[in-house]
């Protein structure tokens, strides 16, 4: 475990946002989950509809075996972990008949059903808009498409990194001298949640007026509000924009500078960005190098621009052998804006992420307290970090057939005995 | 699912925002804010928002009325120029303010007092208002003053460490995604406050915040095991030799193809590129680990191979290649799929013809996502006071 971080649990909080929607959770990977994240952070109480045989049972990845419980690898996934909090688990095999009843009823009973499948694929379950409306008329259908459930495309298949291709964003990252990078890891698909959360809230919002209604977030679409600048931009000037890094359009010093190691990281940085001559100014206050104030070169902002790449070299001498949290800390009381690169490491122990909450700890009955970020924002009132670690694999499903929808026990143990549902994980029929 | 279908009003269609904005993450909280169909008013000062002043621009001439950032950011918000400095403009604030029921803002927090947007005092005096801030380091804690830009954001939201080459420095994505997040993230915290209804609330946002959000399992791999991710170049990052591969760009004939292989069907690469020992057990076992092998196998197809029939190939046998589009072939659409969807909206330019613009962020079934046009510097002054009174504000450069 990392020396000196601090992993505070998220306290609970009395009144959530949500408080009294249902959401059930046909989602996968990455963009469909952080939506429904989200949702039960903001406290609706989000069922995760999972498939009886969903996972591997020994994971290679799976997280230290912490607490005095079984020895249940599944349970303790990393990705599960991360994208699960705040959630419910109930394993229903929606391919048969029974299952799927049992998810239509679970349908009368909530607000929102989420799912980022390709196209076809409710159609399959016979789970269309029609028949879900048809159970319950102010259901908010959200569903998350690669490319949208029309169009040449729609029935194309993708993850996040590949629709940060298709919108343009890979093409204008990298380095000013170098060859397209992806945006981050799964960057189109936290963005695509995000904007799947907000629109199913709104939707919830809207049905007092307009009852239910569908929900159709494309994903390609939430990435290209991201880089309409660019669009429009290419337009005006007739010129495709480039990769520049981290340079600034007009500005410089501006950019990813070498440190002494952070963390007993050698992979160590500070960034440093000096946007006017009173940042400049104020940076001068702090290097004290009488060469580089006397240098003509870097007397006006347009010639320190000009001249970016040999005023870097002299900044990435003096940068090199300096503690980058030190050092930014000194910039900063100057008035240059200016940061360590963090990771994950260095911001469990950053004291403005624990002042913050921004990663709290949930604690978790198989690896114990476990880090896991909350939304940037912060509610007043309505305070909605994450609720609860992630489920066990379908310890609800007896509980949500009991408690949701009043299935007798008889009926209960037909479902777990005909494998319509269970609530363990079983082996691919 | 065209957004013509929708016919009622947007699900925020009777909520009213002020907007006090310097940056693309006030603009965007506002502009996802009016495309779910609230009234966004930007109050700007004399010489318009900073977003107003970025290029590019027509001609390369600048133009307060012109620039890609605003013709973007700002569509279906209207316009009040006043100069808050003044007493005068900061009351005729406050009667906007009083009508409204959220203030979105992101202005440096030293011309809070000099404007009179302090949210605690806005707060007083107006107690049906949500605030929502939006700054760099958030309201509480130690950083709370420090300076912040797009790229020490980055830096300081640890997201700024996954980009990039293992061997050069660490680099960002392409425009102001950060701020760009944290506008997302504001947006979802204000209709959150909305829904929860009851007394207003104040929805402190942070730009580091959003950043440090996407890092996600990252922190698990820190806490359990005491590692960072490591840079990849344009792999995916993932933790040990077993993690999946492809996920990368590679260069093909014409450009740039995104590689990747699902976890279902890692044999089809060895069909989709004529090279059995892609589907080798050693090599399937430590993808990831072997990712230099992998690249190498699939080169000589690729290098022959043009974007379009690499990732047609692929597709027909459900491999999630996609071709990397510059922006000006996204735009292009030569599959017709933006078209089909009605998704680029034809758009008037202030100074004559059409652009298009990013048309719907997501499509509801019934109620309609609302586009417009970015309004023009105090477009919408004419609705504060009598004439005489706007001539009078105007000669004293109230408004």
């Amino acid at each position: 475990m990392l020396p000196e971080a601090q992993l505070v649990p998220f306290p609970d909080s009395p009144s959530r946002p949500l408080d009294g929607v249902r959401v059930l959770d046909l989602t996968s990977a990455v963009a469909g989950p952080v939506a429904t994240q989200l949702l039960g952070a903001l406290g609706a109480e989000v069922i995760r509809i999972e498939t009886p045989w969903a996972k591997p049972r020994n994971p290679s990845s799976a997280l230290p075996h912490r607490t005095e419980t079984p020895d249940e690898p599944w349970n303790r996934e990393p990705r599960q972990n991360e994208l699960a909090n705040s959630k419910r688990s109930v394993a229903l095999n929606l391919t048969t008949e029974a299952g799927r009843e049992t998810f239509l009823d679970l349908v009368e009973h909530s607000d929102v059903v989420l799912e980022n499948f390709s196209p076809r694929v409710m159609g399959n379950f016979g789970l269309e808009w029609d028949t879900l409306r048809e159970r319950n008329s102010q259901i908010v259908y959200v569903s998350m498409p690669a490319f949208g459930k029309s169009g040449p495309w729609r029935d194309r298949i993708s993850y996040g990194p590949g629709i940060d291709a298709m919108s343009g964003l890979s093409w204008l990252t990298g380095y000013t001298d170098g060859s397209p990078l992806k945006p981050g890891n799964f960057y189109c698909d936290q963005n695509a949640g995000l904007l799947a959360a907000l629109s199913t809230v709104a939707a919830i919002m809207a049905r007092c007026r307009v009852g239910g209604q569908t929900v159709e977030l494309a994903m390609l679409e939430g990435e290209l509000q991201l880089i309409g600048d660019a669009m429009v931009g290419q337009q005006l000037s007739g010129r495709e924009p480039t990769r520049i890094g981290n340079e600034h359009t007009s500005a410089a010093p501006h950019g990813v500078y070498p440190a002494a190691p952070l963390l007993g990281n050698p992979d160590s940085w500070i960034a440093i960005a000096c946007r006017d001559d009173v940042e400049w100014q104020a940076l001068l206050r702090v290097w004290r190098d009488d060469a580089v104030r006397a240098d003509r070169r870097f007397a006006t902002g347009l010639r320190r621009w000009k001249h970016r790449a040999e005023l870097d070299a002299l900044l990435r001498n003096w940068t090199e052998c300096q503690d980058p949290e030190t050092l930014a800390e000194r910039l900063q009381r100057a008035g240059v804006p200016a940061s360590a690169v963090m990771g994950p490491r260095a911001l469990l122990r950053d004291e403005q992420v624990q002042a913050r909450q921004s990663v709290g700890g949930l604690d978790h009955p198989q690896v114990g307290l476990s880090p896991a970020p909350q939304a940037a924002f912060r509610l007043s009132r309505t305070p909605a970090p994450p609720s609860s670690a992630a489920p066990l694999f379908a310890a609800d499903t007896v509980p949500a057939m009991r408690e949701i929808l009043g299935y007798s026990e008889k009926r209960i143990a037909e479902l777990l005995q005909s494998g319509a549902a269970s609530d363990r994980l079983r082996e691919r029929p | 699912m065209s957004n013509d279908a929708a016919s009622s009003p947007g699900p925020l269609a009777d909520i009213r925002v002020i907007e006090i904005s310097d940056t693309p993450a006030g603009a965007y909280c506002g502009r996802l804010l009016a495309g779910l169909g609230a009234a966004v008013t930007m109050i700007e000062p004399p010489a318009g928002s900073r977003l107003r002043h970025r290029g590019p621009f027509r001609a390369d001439a600048p133009d307060l009325e012109g620039g890609a950032s605003h013709l973007h950011l700002n569509r279906r918000k209207q316009s009040l120029r006043l100069d808050l400095r003044t007493a005068a403009a900061r009351r005729l604030l406050d009667a906007e303010l009083a009508d409204a029921d959220i203030a979105v803002i992101d202005v440096e927090r030293r011309r809070w007092d000099e404007w009179g947007i302090d949210p605690d005092s806005l707060r007083r005096r107006h107690q049906q208002l949500h605030v929502c801030t939006i700054t760099p380091y958030g309201l509480d804690g130690r950083k709370s003053d420090w300076r912040g830009s797009e790229l020490t954001l980055y830096a300081a939201g640890g997201y700024l460490r996954i980009g990039g080459e293992p061997d050069r420095e660490p680099v960002k994505a392409w425009g102001e995604q950060g701020h760009l997040q944290a506008g997302l993230h504001a947006a979802l915290g204000v209709v959150a406050a909305l829904h929860a209804g009851g007394e207003p609330q104040r929805i402190d946002t942070a730009v580091c915040d959003a950043l440090a959000f996407l890092l996600g399992g990252g922190y698990q791999h820190a806490w359990f095991h005491d590692l960072d991710p490591v840079r990849n170049g344009a792999r995916l990052v993932g933790f040990g030799p077993g993690h999946l591969y492809p996920s990368t760009i590679r260069p093909c004939a014409d450009g740039w193809v995104h590689a990747h292989c699902n976890n279902r069907y890692p044999e089809a690469m060895a069909v989709l590129f004529d090279e059995p020992r892609l589907a080798e057990p050693a090599l399937l076992s430590e993808l990831m680990g072997r990712a230099d092998e992998v690249d190498e196998l699939m080169a000589p197809t690729l290098v022959q191979t043009s974007r379009r029939e690499m990732v047609q190939r692929a597709q027909e046998m459900r491999i999630p290649f996609t071709e990397v589009l510059a922006p000006s072939e996204v735009m292009a659409d030569v599959d017709g799929h933006h078209a089909s969807r009605d998704f680029w909206q034809s758009t008037p330019h202030p100074r004559g013809g059409d652009y298009q613009a990013p048309g719907p962020a997501v499509r509801f079934g019934t109620t309609r996502w609302a586009d417009g046009s970015a309004p023009r510097l105090g477009q919408n002054n004419g609705r504060l006071g009598t004439p005489a009174q706007r001539a009078r504000w105007r000669r004293a450069g109230v408004a």
